[in-house]
């Protein structure tokens, strides 16, 4: 059984310490004198508070629901709030209606009013010392806080506070006292706020309480009244560190001097250590001025100003700003420049290799995610719709652009001497050497070779003259054929044309020269573009010569594509889109027979562009544009088939690296041997789709014909007579032979090598049968070694052969359909996967509670302000019946009085009769 | 009535008037004789009508006609107006001789026989051999003289079709430039009167019985295929829509099954005729869609079927897919199909036009999961060899092809991936390599081994120059996580559509700036420097120096 009412309560005041034993009365007088029995006082108070509310059965309302057994479903704050305390919420609900409603209530119909703002104004626990006290406090703190580091309103105050018209602010009279002398100050003062408040943060916690710590034993002596507040504590903080810091620096600074002094001295020293007295220095003074910083110096000459300290300061906040020095590059030494170029081609050929591959470049280059447009076949599974084919680049009108290396900067160009523009003597004249042997006599030789050492002089020309002399091109260009110095930059092929006019072949390579000098990029800002058109423009030219003149000389075109190749460096896109046109215009006009302009591009393509790349937004055209002419041309004439060995010939060329198959070579090469073979072979042991030519072109074997090199101009020319076209078919013949040799190098490592080359063994076995004692043997001995070659590698491809194993990949996962576990699962909590659902659940669960907690509140306003209107009703009935009251008894004490005075007339009367 | 004949033969005489001004001076004057001539027709045609006495101006205007074989411009008033003329004696009854007749009657009405006979010959041979307008005019009148004799005169309609009909065809098909005239006969007569439609294909199917020339055959052909819509089998025939007035007893015209059966005769005539090869492959290739539909019994098209499919090549190609339909709606038995199929996949089926085509009955064919892997394998291996000398276009076909291939016959992923776990055959591969069991001659793909091979040329092709081709080529070595792909995404590329899906068709500004190559060859054509490097050529390029010769 429970002790009393009356024990538990006495045992909970000892327990709290409300009750003890007595203190003496030494005891109480310190702890009045500490403040501790205020404390003690509070303490009492709230204990005492406790134990009356324990003991208030009425007070604690158990929940409605009571907790019977512990369940795991059962959410923890539900066991914590145990009880509430009806009485508490009541009187707090009502308290604070009384401050909103009531006031709303009694302001009701009624306008205007004055609201007293001021602080601690309607505050009733305020004494008016402390709300003036107060007021004080935020007001001064309110001019210390700095809103925003960029208010530059601030500094002017809106309104002061002041006593009797003058300025209450503290520090006014700090300034006053301000030293100027003092160099703490000076810091203090031009240490800009901003940075105090950086240091301010720059103190670590502990430090900041440490200080704190001591401030207050130094303050605690001077103004043990009053506590400070935490800003001023900081403000006297930072002014301490700052005139400790200061204090240092100026005790370095004096350091310095003296040492400086003493160096000074030092030569006097060895003067004296040496035994003689060196010369008296006429200004020792000036000359160490001179040796020393100026600013330095002109502040050591006038020591004691004010200006210079400021100025001082203003420098040493400029050197906090300024960068520091970093030790510059050491000048390289050739082997390094080796090296270092060594290693910069051995960069580009691994990205070349990379690109090969078809991989991404590294991470330093730009890296477009190409390979999800390559591969998203996989992405794509879900959506029925999308084409198949497109995950692989095959729909029309797209490409996919691979990642590219970024251009390089302009210096790193290995750029051949005579593609340059500015040192070009030398070898140009070697160049036009050869090229203008029989043209060109000596003297004008040497003539030109001293105007080209003129134009490199005056190389550095401005452009502004440059497109004046433009205008006089025509005119510059003298009767006797010299060159003109000035050339302008054409924008369409029938200027460049226009322009080139009556320049000879030979001398195309100079102007080009010359146009490129004038318009370099450096000269003027529009030259880049200008270039550009250029460059796109002698791409055109490559062709238009090529088809133009009857037997081109390669000599200039090489140039030009030379040109072309330099150009592309500064113009990628230009010459890119320039040879893009060109195939293009093939692709449309003349897919399946191509000019000798065309050959020479795609000549061209595989010179300027990497053909290895994995794709290449000019070689994969052109790579296409080739292979279709070898796959659909006809096969008619011999210069078909000269066109024909061209293409196979650049195939080979374009897969001299990269080493890709190419169908339509093999395709191509057979057919044509099987043409021109002398004997026909028969169709059905052909594994490979055989196409034959309309008209015969069999070679007719004899003795006599020789196989020779092939020349470019057998394109266009038919061979005079019988003789020369079996001299052409003979050499067409063993160029075949000779590229399918090439071909089996290229392919050896193949793991289809015996598929592929094993029609062709059959092909040249058949050529050899049919050549036996009828042909030169300058044709049969490289069929023979053609053969044996291909048959070596065709065992060793046997030999290298092995089962395909094409699947060895890590098996992949089944789909898990195991049910996910939630650790420390809360039933309360909703874990719906489904995010917006859970989300929307929320809210209406927040909009129901919102709802439900509104209408209690209006219910219980409602009431408050019907109890308010009754008793305003009852306030109003009393005071009327009190009115009425006094006024009965007034009228009814008026009445006894005059019945008084009437009884006493009447008395009186009585009296006196 | 003669007001609608007024109508059209006033319509002919003005298109006459427009085609028969070949200059101005020589216009002027045949203008002159043209109207006189005119009048004069006019006149005789007026007097006919008029009195009988005038009937041998029927036999002046005949004359008049003047259908020489060697005169290419007959005189068509003239004929239209015989037209008129002959027209209105068939509405008067003057044309049939009934029994009661005086002889006298009787007399007249066989001379006007006879002048009407000679009439259409006249007109027949302006359709075999005038000039093209004058060939369309004269087919109408002979098609209205058709159309009057059938409504005036009962009782005589099979004979007109037997008689002037076939005839009319006849010159029809035999017409020289017969083209516009045949169109004109196809759109205005054939396609809008189903009898004149079916009546073509009896007189077809009559005239394709004998051995024809195949230039005749080709006309044949063209006018039968442009019947392309066989009537469906609820489609009623309806006598509105008819020509002529049809005899009540004729009830095979009025059923959808006597006009197919028609039609069925007719296409069976020219398909036992002799064709050329061109028509053999252009009969394959309309077959399903023109052909089939009018047969009721499409077995009987199984002999041409299957002759064509044994012939081999594209005409194999084309024969598949009506074979197709019949193994598959008929039930033809048809033994080695498979090998047959088979032996149609050589060199030059991926560089025919027909390879869509093909595949798409290819993908049918081989669809049945019941199929024996070895044949499924052999059929992969084979297409496998044929991809190495393939175009492009073609590459990216088969690949997606064989992947599904692959996901419905698993068994056949040996051909990918094949583990030896025999250790004394493994070392035997170690040593020697291994050789390829596919045999490529075998023509039973049963028997090919090829399922023991390995796919090595599609592996090669991962390497192929264009890079869209190799990333396909290497699906086969990824995991196999897509369900299937769908073909008909692969089937139509081409070079053309390759190319300019690599260089679009106008200028687009590339999205990424082009790698260029870094090094600026010293020679690319000429020997320019060449003693620098010690005389010996070994920069890139070198390889097309040594072949040509660019030196000018």
């Amino acid at each position: 059984m429970p002790p009393s009412q009356l024990k538990q309560l006495k045992a909970s005041l000892r327990e709290s310490g409300v009750v003890g034993p007595q203190q003496s009365k030494k005891q109480k007088r310190q702890n009045a004198k500490t403040g501790v029995a205020a404390q003690n006082r509070n303490q009492r108070n709230a204990a005492l508070q406790a134990i009356r509310d324990r003991f208030n059965p009425f007070e604690i309302r158990p929940t409605a629901t009571r907790s019977k057994f512990e369940a795991t479903t059962r959410d923890d704050n539900s066991k914590k709030a145990t009880g509430r305390r009806p009485g508490v919420t009541k009187s707090l609900g009502e308290e604070r209606r009384r401050a909103t409603l009531l006031q709303e209530m009694n302001s009701r119909n009624k306008v205007g009013g004055l609201v007293d703002r001021r602080f601690g104004e309607n505050d009733p626990t305020m004494t008016p010392e402390e709300r003036a006290a107060e007021r004080f406090a935020r007001e001064s703190q309110k001019k210390m806080r700095k809103e925003s580091m960029f208010n530059l309103e601030e500094d002017e105050e809106e309104f002061q506070l002041t006593h009797m018209g003058q300025s209450l602010t503290l520090d006014g009279t700090t300034v006053d006292d301000f030293d100027g002398g003092d160099l703490a100050g000076d810091l203090d003062g031009a240490e800009s706020d901003e940075e105090a408040s950086r240091k301010r943060k720059r103190f670590g916690e502990d430090d900041e309480d440490a200080e704190d710590f001591i401030d207050f034993g130094e303050d605690g002596e001077d103004q043990p009244e009053r506590k400070k507040s935490k800003a001023e504590v900081m403000k006297e903080v930072i002014a301490k560190s700052k005139f400790h810091k200061a204090e240092r620096q100026k005790a370095k600074e004096d350091d310095d001097d003296l040492r400086e002094e003493l160096d000074q001295e030092l030569p006097d020293l060895f003067e004296a250590l040496r035994g003689m007295k060196a010369p008296a220095k006429p200004e020792p003074a000036k000359q160490d001025l001179d040796t020393m910083n100026p600013e330095r110096a002109a502040m050591l000459q006038v020591p004691e100003g004010k200006d210079t300290e400021k100025e001082y300061d203003q420098r040493l906040k400029q050197l906090t700003f300024d960068k520091r020095s970093k030790p510059t590059d050491r000048t390289k030494t050739e082997e390094e420049k080796v090296e270092e170029e060594a290693k910069r081609l051995k960069k580009l050929e691994e990205d070349r290799l990379r690109r090969m591959r078809g991989e991404e470049l590294s991470d330093d280059e730009e890296v477009e995610s190409d390979k999800d447009s390559f591969f998203q076949g996989d992405e794509d599974e879900e959506e029925s719709e999308v084409d198949d084919a497109a995950a692989f680049g095959l729909h029309t009108n797209s490409y996919e652009p691979r990642p590219e290396l970024a251009v390089e900067d302009e210096d790193d160009f290995v750029i051949d001497d005579d593609l340059v523009e500015t040192r070009s003597n030398v070898s140009l004249s070697l160049d036009r050497s050869d090229i203008e042997e029989e043209e060109i006599s000596s003297e004008g030789e040497g003539e030109e070779s001293e105007e080209e050492d003129e134009l490199i002089n005056g190389m550095t020309l401005p452009t502004a003259s440059s497109a004046a002399a433009s205008t006089a091109v025509q005119v510059n260009q003298t009767a006797d054929g010299k060159l003109a110095f000035t050339y302008p930059c054409p924008g369409n092929h029938e200027e460049f044309l226009e322009i080139t006019k009556d320049v000879p072949t030979q001398d195309l390579p100079t102007v080009i020269q010359r146009i490129r000098a004038l318009h370099h990029p450096r000269l003027h800002a529009d030259n880049k573009a200008k270039l550009g058109r250029f460059a796109e423009i002698l791409v055109e030219h490559v062709s238009y010569m090529a088809n133009e003149a009857e037997e081109p000389s390669f000599a200039i075109i090489e140039n030009i594509l030379r040109h072309v190749h330099s150009l592309a460096k500064t113009h990628p896109i230009n010459v890119a889109m320039a040879f893009r046109a060109r195939l293009r215009e093939i692709s449309e006009d003349r897919p399946l027979n191509l000019l000798p302009g065309d050959l020479v591009v795609l000549t061209g393509v595989s010179t300027v562009f990497p053909t290895s790349d994995h794709f290449h937004s000019v070689t994969t055209p052109a790579h296409l544009c080739i292979a279709r002419f070898l796959g659909q041309c006809s096969l008619n004439t011999t210069s078909d088939f000269v066109t024909g060995a061209f293409a196979t010939s650049l195939c080979l060329q374009y897969q001299a690296i990269a080493k890709r198959y190419m169908p339509e070579f093999i395709n191509y090469i057979l057919n044509a041997l099987c043409n021109l073979a002398p004997t026909e072979l028969s169709a059905k042991k052909l594994s490979f789709p055989f196409r034959k030519s309309q008209e015969s072109v069999m070679l007719a074997p004899s003795k006599k014909v020789t196989p020779r090199k092939l020349h470019f101009r057998d394109i266009q020319a038919t061979p005079s007579d019988s003789q020369a076209e079996e001299d052409l078919k003979i050499s067409l013949v063993t160029t075949f032979v000779s590229l399918l040799d090439t071909a089996s190098d290229l392919w050896a490592e193949k793991s289809a090598f015996i598929e592929i080359f094993n029609p062709v063994r059959t092909v040249l076995n058949h050529l050899r049968q049919s050549f036996k004692n009828k042909v030169f043997a300058a044709a049969r001995d490289p069929l023979q070694s053609t053969l044996d070659k291909i048959d070596a590698h065709l065992a060793r491809a046997q030999l290298a052969r092995r089962p395909l194993l094409l699947h060895n990949h890590r098996p992949l996962a089944i789909k898990s359909a195991i049910p996910k576990f939630e650790e420390n699962f809360n039933p309360d909590k909703h874990y719906d996967p489904d995010r917006e659902r859970a989300e929307a659940n929320r809210l209406k669960a927040e909009y129901k509670r919102e709802k439900k907690g509104a209408m209690r509140e209006l219910r219980k306003d409602a009431s408050f302000v019907a109890r308010e209107k009754l008793r305003e009703k009852k306030e109003r009935d009393a005071e009327y019946e009190k009115k009425y009251k006094r006024l009965i008894a007034e009228i009814q004490s008026e009445e006894g009085r005059a019945a008084n005075e009437y009884e006493r007339e009447k008395r009186g009367r009585q009296g006196k009769r | 009535m003669p007001a609608a004949v007024d109508a059209s033969s006033s319509k002919k005489r003005k298109s006459t008037k427009n085609a028969g001004t070949p200059s101005k001076r020589r216009a002027v004057a045949e203008e002159d004789g043209f109207a006189e001539t005119l009048s004069k027709v006019q006149e005789l045609e007026n007097q006919i009508a008029e009195s009988r006495k005038y009937y041998n101006n029927i036999a002046t205007l005949i004359s008049m006609l003047n259908v020489e074989p060697s005169v290419k411009k007959p005189e068509l008033a003239v004929a239209v107006s015989l037209c008129r003329v002959f027209s209105r004696l068939m509405a008067a009854g003057n044309l049939s001789e009934s029994s009661r007749d005086a002889e006298n009657e009787k007399i007249v009405v066989a001379w006007l026989k006879e002048r009407f006979s000679e009439y259409q010959r006249a007109l027949l041979s302006i359709i075999r051999e005038a000039d093209t307008t004058s060939q369309v005019t004269a087919l109408t009148l002979s098609m209205r003289l058709v159309k009057e004799y059938i409504t005036h005169i009962p009782g005589a309609d099979s004979s007109i079709w037997s008689g002037l009909f076939k005839d009319i065809i006849e010159a029809l098909v035999e017409a020289q430039d017969g083209e516009e005239v045949r169109a004109e006969f196809v759109s205005k007569f054939m396609k809008e009167y189903e009898d004149i439609r079916y009546q073509t294909f009896t007189q077809i199917a009559e005239y394709a019985a004998t051995r024809r020339k195949t230039d005749i055959i080709e006309i044949l052909i063209s006018l039968l295929s442009a019947c392309d819509e066989a009537p469906a089998s609820d489609h009623e025939i309806d006598t509105e829509n008819f020509f002529a007035k049809p005899d009540p007893s004729n009830k095979r015209l009025r059923t959808v099954h006597g006009h197919k059966r028609r039609a069925q005769d007719a296409w069976l005539a020219i398909l036992r005729n002799n064709l050329s090869q061109a028509q053999r492959k252009a009969l394959l290739r309309i077959m399903v869609h023109t052909i089939e539909p009018w047969f009721t019994r499409p077995e009987l098209l199984m002999d041409f079927l299957t002759d064509s499919y044994n012939e081999g090549g594209a005409i194999s190609l084309l024969a598949l897919s009506g074979l197709f339909y019949l193994i598959q709606e008929k039930n033809l038995d048809y033994p080695q199909f498979y090998a047959k199929l088979y032996s149609l996949l050589d060199a030059d089926l991926l560089h025919s036009k027909h390879r869509s085509r093909f595949f798409r009955l290819l993908n049918t064919f081989l669809a049945s999961t019941h199929l024996p892997a070895t044949l499924v394998a052999s059929f992969i291996k084979r297409l496998s060899r044929l991809a190495l000398n393939a175009p492009p276009s073609a590459i990216v076909v088969i690949v997606p092809f064989m992947y599904n291939l692959f996901k419905s016959h698993p068994t056949c992923t040996f051909v990918m991936h094949r583990e030896i776990r025999d250790k004394k055959f493994a070392a035997e591969i170690e040593a020697e390599g291994m050789e390829d069991p596919f045999d490529p001659k075998e023509t039973d793909p049963t028997r090919t081994n090829a399922i023991e091979s390995s796919i090595w040329e599609i592996e090669t092709l991962q390497s192929h120059y264009h890079p869209n081709v190799a990333a396909i080529a290497r699906i086969i070595s990824e995991q196999f996580t897509k369900q299937a792909y769908n073909l008909e995404d692969f089937l139509d590329h081409t070079y053309q559509g390759m190319v300019q899906g690599e260089l679009g068709t106008g200028e687009k500004p590339l999205r990424k700036v082009p790698v260029v190559e870094y090094q600026i060859p010293k020679r690319i054509f000429t020997d320019r420097l060449l003693e620098e490097d010690g005389g010996v050529d070994s920069g890139a390029g070198s390889f097309m120096r040594g072949l040509w010769d660019f030196s000018s």
